[in-house]
Order: structure tokens, then C-alpha cells, then sequence
């Protein structure tokens, strides 16, 4: 009997790190989808773009502030006002989408805000390259705040940036949870998500809760991104098509409308992308494959979602 | 409502049929239609016009205006010294882009239905050269890359007549490559990650049996040009690997893949690639770097007076097409002779092409083999030094 090999520990640690990383960007984005799904029954496909200009946000953050060379503030506080201005100006840009491509159609028939976000993704996507251009924006991160490995035993690696990314998104989705749990704001989110006519009846303004459900939501989108530029080096105008994509799949594999469910979408779709590259054949050009076919089986064994309750309808 | 549909299937059926009997019967036309392109006689007047495809924009960008500079600087040149002059017709194919080729055949597309255009500088990618074959060929038009090294571009006899190139192939290259791999740099474990694109894929394969052959452990894998985390691949690399070899074409993926190197406590590897990543963003990663490039003549004058309006920039990559715009605007000289030409003619003068040593900027002399590869073609290894490429090999 062939006795199996020694699992490689080095390359588990570094796959559950690099999958962990990922994740925490899926998540972030999987929120604002699965937030704004639960309170106004509304796929948000602009949402990816949101992504996207967070992290342009960010990369002329840092251009002004005086590029990743010579900044005019030390690299950490550099990086957290990045964070900061690009949150605010896509928590901003979130609530404008809202007040004017989905607000005007909201008692329009369910496909008609599906199109209009159809619309502000391609809007943003063609504005960004129009702006922009098509080629790769350096956040030069690396230089910003040099990169520095640590070791713990022989076989386990973790980098600076990577910590900084998965504790940022650990503490972002847990001031999320608080915010959601204990705060006026998000018990009227609980409320309208549960019955927006009868939170309305409340006496619970549900424009200004929907509102900030959107600047919520693209503010973590914003994270996102940012967080995209400062660990893969580099940003550019297309690409909040893919990590929309994913995002929007690690909100539905969570069961859509679930915030734990995103959150854990989004590990769960960035462990296997990690995983799949790292172990299966032919994983680091068609990791998406696999992303896509655990996906397809996580519907079948459970159509709602891995967190996702059914919807009863009465008859 | 039956009838509906039965009529509905049949109008339908007809319409498919009607769309493949003209498609068919247009086949044909389009081939004469090609070779009457080509041989169109067009007054050549003062000013001649040539195509130039490059990656103007687009994630290629930082090397495709290398290219744009060089054949500018070209131009800029003749024009100078010559009663005739040239100008470009700009083409951008944003090579590396999501859309793929589209934008290298939409370009292609235009400059064949334009009138004045004798030939073309470019394309720069081997792909964009297979995709706009049909387009220029179609047109009569001769084409010539300043960076396009696919073998197989060449040999298929797809486009022998058409397509030339100032640069050696990746047969060359890769012998090179493989040849400082194990003599000078004296490595036993390499890692080889291709980016999916035919000019990598037929780079990383020769690279790959070439040091298989010489008895190196070799490691294969590859990567989309579109991504941007490359932290899984690296962490399946062996730890013991002694150099990752990249023939890829975007320099910020390059850049982008050394610095996710080091993050992952992988500084000490080194880092080789191919003449596609010849440029600062990957130099600038430190002293473990290298590359194998063109045969450019560094000391050359034409080097030093492009340095100069440069701001000291080499951007030695794009100096193949300063030598592609010279034999295009040669070939349609030698055509124009009468006043009149053909694209037909400015081909078969392409063909004839035979530029001395003295005036070559690739230290060597300029003249193409039936295939339309340059006669001679050998290559050279860079490492980084100061954050410069300089030669070592």
C-alpha cells in the first residue's frame, strides 16, 4: 500500500495566509452587496466599480501627499489617511448612486434598478478609463512602508502588509457587527430590512437608512480596494469587474442578505482561490474554475446559501 | 400559432443559409480585393505616410512608448536630413488589455483602408502580430516589429513576404538565457512561470528543455496576464529554488511579482527575464535581477543624441523600432523612386533591405532571411545594477 506524502507545511501555512488575504478583500466587498441586497432586495452591480475608484482614491491620496518615496507624513499615517478619504469619498459616491440611479425606480419593477446598476458599473468603468487610461497605477506601498517578512518556525511566513490586510478587515467587519448590533442607525437597517413598510409605519425614515446602508457599504468597498493596491502592488480601471464578480459570489455562496454569510463568503472564496492554486492542477491560471465549480455545488447541496434562510411565501 | 413558429423556424433557417451562401461567395472577393490592395498604385507625394502600432496606453505602456520615442526619434531624423519626409498614422493596441488583440485588429483595420499608408511599424506583441495578419495581409501592407519573438510568427508561412522583425527570435534568446543560466550563474534549480501568451509559452517551453537537457531541475507553472496576486504561486515555488525565470511582457506584473517575492521572505531569489520586461519598473527591484535583451549598440551616437532629448533615458527596449521605422521608410524610398508605388513594391523593397553595419543601431547589419527574421541575431544577458540594466553576458 503507497503511503501518502508528507504534507507540505510551508506551502499550507503560506496558501491559508495568501487565502486569508483575499478573502479579507472579498468580504469587504461581499458586504456592501449582501447589506444593500438585504435592505432594498437590490443586486448593486455598480458596487465593483465603487471598489475601483476607492483605490484610485487612495493612489491620488498618496500622490499628493507626496508620492510613496518621499511622503510628507510618515508611511503608516500616510496609509490611514488614504484609508480615510477614500472611505468618505465612496461612502459619498454610494449615496449619490443611490439618490439618483435606484431612488427615482424604486416602485419601478424589479429589473429596472438591476439595469440602472448595470448602467453606473459601466459608467464608472468607462469614466475611470476616460480619466484614468487603461494602464497600472504603482501604489509603490512597498516603498511607502518597506516590506518585511517574519518567520515563526521554518515554515511559516507572513508579511507585513499581510497582517496589516487581514486586521484591518477583521476590525472592519467587526465595527460592522457592532454598528449593526447596538446602534440606532442599525437597528432601523435591522428594521427596514425586515419590513420596510412597517419600519416606515415606526416612524423610521427609511430614505435616510437606506442611504447610509449605501455609504456604509461602498466605504467598505473603498477598504477593499485600498488594501488591493497595498498588497498587489497595483490598480487599475478594470479591475472592479473581476473583484465585483467575486465579491458578489462570496455574498450569494453566504446566503445573500446575511452579513456573517458574506463575511464568511468572502474567506471561503479566497481560501479556495488560495487552495486551488497551490494544490490542484493547473490551479494558478484556472483557479477561478475551481472557485466557480465549489460554488455551483454549495447550490446545489444548498440553494440558499451557506447561511442564507429560505423565503417563505405565503400562499 | 403552430404556422407561427413552423414559419418563424423556416425564416430563420433561410436567413442562416442566406448569411453562409454570401459569406462563401465573399470569401473570394475578399482574397482578390487583397492582392488589388496591394497592388494599388499610389502617388507617393511628398510626404509619405506609415503605420505605427504600438501599446501607446494600456498596461504595456511604460515599453510601448519606448517604442513610440525610438521610432519618433527616427522619423524626427529623416525628416531632418531628407527633402522627403514621413509621418505616422498612430495606431494604439493596448497590449496586456482586458479585451485581448481587439484593439491591435481594430487598429490594423484602419490603417488598411487607409489610402496613403505604404507599410507599418509594429506590431510589438507576438500575438498582436498573428492577430492582425489578416487585416495587413488583406491590405497588401509589409509589417515590421521592433519586439515581436515568437518563433513560430515567422515559419508558419502565414505572413512570409508580410512580416519582418528587427529583433532575434526566442530560439535565440532562449540560448542565451539557458546558456548564462548555466555557465556563468552556474544554477542547478529553476523555476520557470509563463503568462499564458504565445510569445511566453514558446519562450518559457525552450528555456525549459534547453536547461532540462543540461540536467537543471526545472519547475513549470503559469499565470493570467490579468493578475495581480501572485502570493499563492509563489508560495508553491520550492524553497530551495535558486532562480525564477519570467518571460513575460508587462514590466508592472514583473515589478509586481519581485515585490511579492520579497514579501514572502523570498529576497534571495534570483529574478531573470525576458527582453518584454527590459525596463526601469523591473530593474529597480535590486542586484538579483536579470534580462536578456536585443542586440542593441549601447555606445552607438544615435543612443547618446536619444539620451539627450530624453532626459538621460535610454529607454533602450524601443531602439528595435527606431531600426524597424528605418527599413520601413527605406523600403518606400527605394519605391518611390518613380513617384508612384505600390504596397506591393514597398514590401519586396522591405525584403531587399541590407543596412551596413556603421549606420546600424543594433551593432550588426540589417537584412532578412526568407522568413523575414534578421540574418544575424545574437542576444545579450543584463543584470541590475544601480537599478540600471547593464550588459554581463
Amino acid at each position: 500500500m503507497r503511503s501518502l506524502a508528507p504534507l507540505n507545511w510551508s506551502l499550507f501555512f503560506g496558501e491559508l495566509v495568501s487565502g486569508l488575504t483575499l478573502g479579507s478583500i472579498y468580504a469587504l466587498i461581499a458586504l456592501g452587496y449582501t447589506m444593500v441586497y438585504g435592505i432594498l432586495k437590490l443586486l448593486n452591480f455598480a458596487h465593483g466599480d465603487v471598489y475601483m475608484i476607492g483605490a484610485f482614491v487612495a493612489f491620488f491620496v498618496l500622490q499628493w501627499l507626496g508620492g510613496p518615496l518621499s511622503p510628507a507624513v510618515t508611511g503608516w499615517l500616510a496609509i490611514a489617511i488614504m484609508f480615510a478619504v477614500a472611505m468618505l469619498a465612496c461612502g459619498a459616491l454610494g449615496v449619490g448612486i443611490e439618490r439618483f440611479a435606484y431612488r427615482p425606480l424604486r416602485a419601478a419593477p424589479r429589473i429596472a434598478p438591476l439595469i440602472s446598476a448595470l448602467g453606473v458599473s459601466i459608467f464608472l468603468q468607462n469614466s475611470a478609463l476616460l480619466l484614468w487610461g487603461p494602464q497600472f497605477r504603482d501604489y509603490g506601498t512597498f516603498d511607502l512602508i518597506g516590506v518585511h517578512s517574519y518567520s515563526i518556525g521554518k515554515n511559516f511566513f507572513i508579511s507585513n502588509i499581510q497582517i496589516l490586510t487581514i486586521s484591518v478587515s477583521i476590525g472592519l467587519m467587526i465595527v460592522l457587527a457592532l454598528v449593526i448590533a447596538r446602534t440606532r442607525s442599525g437597528k432601523a437597517m435591522r428594521a427596514v430590512s425586515f419590513d420596510r413598510e412597517a419600519a416606515e409605519m415606526m416612524g423610521i425614515d427609511v430614505d435616510r437608512v437606506i442611504s447610509f446602508t449605501f455609504f456604509v457599504g461602498s466605504a467598505l468597498a473603498a477598504a477593499g480596494g485600498v488594501m488591493f493596491g497595498i498588497v498587489f502592488g497595483q490598480i487599475f480601471s478594470l479591475m472592479g469587474f473581476t473583484a465585483g464578480l467575486k465579491g458578489f459570489t462570496a455574498a450569494v455562496v453566504g446566503g445573500i442578505g446575511s452579513i456573517p454569510g458574506a463575511m464568511l463568503g468572502g474567506f471561503l472564496i479566497g481560501l479556495t482561490e488560495a487552495f486551488a492554486t497551490g494544490y490542484l492542477p493547473g490551479g494558478s491560471v484556472y483557479a477561478n474554475l475551481y472557485v466557480f465549480a465549489l460554488l455551483i455545488t454549495i447550490f446545489l447541496v444548498r440553494p440558499t446559501g451557506l447561511l442564507g434562510s429560505p423565503v417563505i411565501r405565503k400562499v | 400559432m403552430r404556422k407561427v413558429v413552423v414559419a418563424a423556424v423556416l425564416a430563420a433557417g433561410m436567413a442562416v443559409l442566406a448569411t453562409a451562401a454570401w459569406g462563401s461567395a465573399k470569401a473570394p472577393q475578399s482574397a482578390s480585393s487583397a492582392s488589388a490592395a496591394g497592388s494599388a498604385l499610389i502617388k507617393c507625394g511628398k510626404t509619405r505616410s506609415i503605420g505605427l502600432m504600438a501599446p501607446f496606453t494600456g498596461p504595456a505602456a511604460s515599453i510601448g512608448i519606448n517604442q513610440v520615442h525610438w521610432a519618433v526619434a527616427y522619423k524626427n531624423s529623416y525628416n531632418r536630413t531628407h527633402k522627403t519626409k514621413i509621418k505616422f498614422v498612430n495606431e494604439d493596441t493596448q497590449l496586456g488589455a482586458a479585451n485581448g488583440t481587439a484593439e491591435a485588429v481594430k487598429g490594423a483595420q484602419a490603417l488598411a483602408s487607409n489610402a496613403n499608408v505604404l507599410g507599418v511599424v509594429g506590431p510589438a506583441g507576438s500575438n498582436e502580430v498573428k492577430a492582425v495578419t489578416g487585416a495587413l495581409k488583406g491590405a497588401g501592407l509589409g509589417f515590421v516589429s521592433g519586439s515581436a519573438t515568437n518563433e513560430g510568427i515567422a515559419t508558419d508561412g502565414t505572413r512570409r513576404g508580410f512580416f519582418f522583425r528587427t529583433v532575434p527570435t526566442d530560439g535565440d534568446q532562449s540560448k542565451s538565457v539557458a546558456a548564462y543560466i548555466v555557465s556563468k550563474l552556474k544554477l542547478k534549480r529553476v523555476y520557470i512561470i509563463d503568462d499564458q501568451e504565445a510569445y511566453s509559452t514558446g519562450l518559457a517551453d525552450s528555456v525549459q528543455s534547453l536547461l532540462k537537457a543540461k540536467g537543471l531541475t526545472v519547475g513549470r507553472d503559469g499565470v493570467s496576464q490579468q493578475q495581480s496576486d501572485f502570493s499563492s504561486l509563489i508560495n508553491k515555488i520550492p524553497r530551495d529554488t535558486q532562480l525564477v525565470y519570467l518571460p513575460w511582457q508587462l514590466p508592472p506584473k514583473g515589478k509586481a511579482f519581485g515585490q511579492q517575492m520579497k514579501g514572502l521572505g523570498r529576497a534571495g531569489v534570483k529574478l531573470m527575464g525576458s527582453d518584454g520586461l527590459f525596463d526601469p519598473a523591473f530593474s529597480g527591484l535590486g542586484a538579483n535581477v536579470y534580462d536578456s535583451f536585443f542586440p542593441v549598440n549601447p555606445s552607438s551616437p544615435i543612443v547618446a543624441a536619444f539620451k539627450k532629448n530624453h532626459g538621460g533615458n535610454s529607454e533602450l527596449f524601443g531602439a528595435p523600432s527606431y531600426v524597424a521605422t528605418q527599413v520601413v521608410a527605406g523600403a518606400i524610398d527605394r519605391a518611390c523612386k518613380n513617384g508612384t508605388a505600390t504596397r506591393a513594391e514597398v514590401r519586396a523593397q522591405i525584403k531587399k533591405t541590407n543596412i551596413a553595419v556603421k549606420t546600424s543601431l543594433l551593432g550588426l547589419p540589417v537584412g532578412f532571411d526568407k522568413n523575414g527574421n534578421l540574418k544575424q541575431h545574437p542576444f545579450g544577458i543584463y543584470q541590475s545594477k544601480k537599478g540600471q540594466f547593464v550588459r554581463v553576458g
